[in-house]
């Protein structure tokens, strides 16, 4: 698993991991089961400090994406289909909140803009 | 929780200037700690407390579960200190330093010693007098580290290296919060560095403490707001108590704020205008952190 993290955004650091390992199994790129880096190694990886990756860990449990085994590094969750394609619509919508701020403040009517986005959806498909 | 240090209406004169202002701060262990402040805010005067340099006019100092002015052998192998000014002896070689500090320490780590030697690429043959004032910060974080201190206190410690050095000796720094469980606290104008590492951030600004925070907390209560009206010109000002600094010209805005993202649908819907949010990082949020915002 790749992940990428930049200290000097303003997200936090522990946000940014925690929407990329998100996306990760979401998108199907980790696998339930799957083991995830421990916090120890992840922290030299990425060279950030431990409790940020903790804390991480810890919302992504809580959510049920992560599973915690004692003494072992964590695993992706298996999930039920309906949730899995719940977390992808939720992370579309999310990903279009920006875009939908900005066709407002062009003043565009909704119409033309999802005539575009299907545009665009059908370009990416060639 | 463990403390690391703790000080409870730590206040300090110097003649007539209030160096420190009934400074309260608890710092547990493990956690790397930034602290922030402009020159002569009283960071190095808080430091020089903790290692018991100062006694406190008023108030108290405990470190590592001691009051600070009775701090002894017990505590003091376990702190690392490196000062702002570094004074070492002259005459002897690197080696020969190394050799005289590591006496005083009953955990000395003789490997660590020798792999930050190499990493940081210090030679341990010249004479301590003819090292660049980058060496011999390298040396004196060296000494200061090799007995696994549990507290470990570094006043502008990476000035005067250069950025691969810099960038070894973060990566160790952070080696030492996890293998010795250390609180490492750190004065430094170098905020991208500090701001890599950090957990927990202390501000200092005329002898009082303005922020102590958790990094991660700062960033998500300061950001910058681009306001766009939809319908016509926004007000003149904002009032809004939230709101530090604006920048309001015509349909557009810039705002700095001191909010989480729950009031923004308020203020869409309020005034009629787009919000687009951006988190601020440590080095744009210090002017507003060390209270110089210019609004």
């Amino acid at each position: 698993m790749i992940l990428v993290v930049d200290p000097h955004s303003g997200i936090p650091v522990y946000r940014q991991l925690v929407e990329q390992i998100r996306f990760s199994v979401a998108s199907g790129l980790l696998d339930p089961g799957e083991e995830i880096p421990s916090t120890r190694s992840l922290s030299a990886r990425l060279g950030v400090n431990p409790m940020t990756i903790s804390k991480a860990f810890g919302l992504l449990e809580e959510e049920g994406v992560l599973e915690r085994r004692p003494g072992r590094p964590h695993i992706v969750r298996e999930r039920r289909k309906g949730t899995v394609r719940s977390t992808r619509l939720e992370q579309l919508e999310q990903a279009l909140r920006p875009v939908a701020t900005k066709t407002r403040q062009l003043n565009l009517e909704p119409d033309t803009a999802v005539q575009i986005f299907r545009r665009l959806l059908e370009d990416e498909k060639r | 929780m463990e403390l690391a240090f703790e000080t409870n209406g730590l206040t300090k004169r110097f003649d007539s200037v209030t160096a420190l202002d009934g400074i309260d701060l608890k710092v547990r262990r493990p956690s790397i700690v930034g602290l922030l402040g402009r020159n002569g805010s009283g960071k190095t005067t808080l430091i020089q407390h903790l290692m018991g340099l100062h006694l406190p006019a008023e108030g108290s100092v405990t470190t590592l579960g001691r009051p600070s002015a009775e701090l002894g052998h017990d505590e003091l192998i376990r702190i690392g200190y490196v000062p702002q000014d570094i004074r070492l002896l002259d005459w002897m070689t690197v080696e020969q330093h190394l050799r005289y500090v590591s006496c005083f320490y009953p955990a000395w780590d003789r490997e660590r010693e020798q792999r930050l030697t190499a990493e940081l690429e210090l030679d341990v043959d010249k004479p301590v007098g003819a090292l660049s004032t980058g060496n011999l910060q390298k040396l004196a974080i060296i000494l200061a580290v090799c007995h696994h201190p549990r507290l470990l206190i570094l006043d502008e410690p990476v000035s005067d290296l250069d950025p691969i050095v810099r960038g070894k000796l973060l990566e160790f720094l952070l080696e030492l919060l996890r293998e010795d469980e250390a609180t490492i606290l750190v004065s430094s104008h170098v905020l991208r560095d500090v701001e890599k590492i950090v957990d927990w951030v202390i501000c200092l600004d005329h002898g009082n403490v303005v922020t102590d925070a958790a990094l991660d907390e700062l960033k998500e209560l300061y950001s910058e707001w681009r306001v766009l009206s939809t319908n016509g010109n926004l007000p003149e000002r904002f009032s809004e108590s939230f709101v530090l600094t604006q920048e309001v010209s015509g349909r557009q805005a810039r705002l700095l704020v001191k909010q989480g993202t729950s009031e923004v649908n308020t203020f869409r819907k309020t005034h009629g205008v787009e919000v687009t949010e951006r988190s601020l990082n440590l080095e744009e949020m210090f002017p507003i952190l060390v209270g110089m915002r210019s609004s």
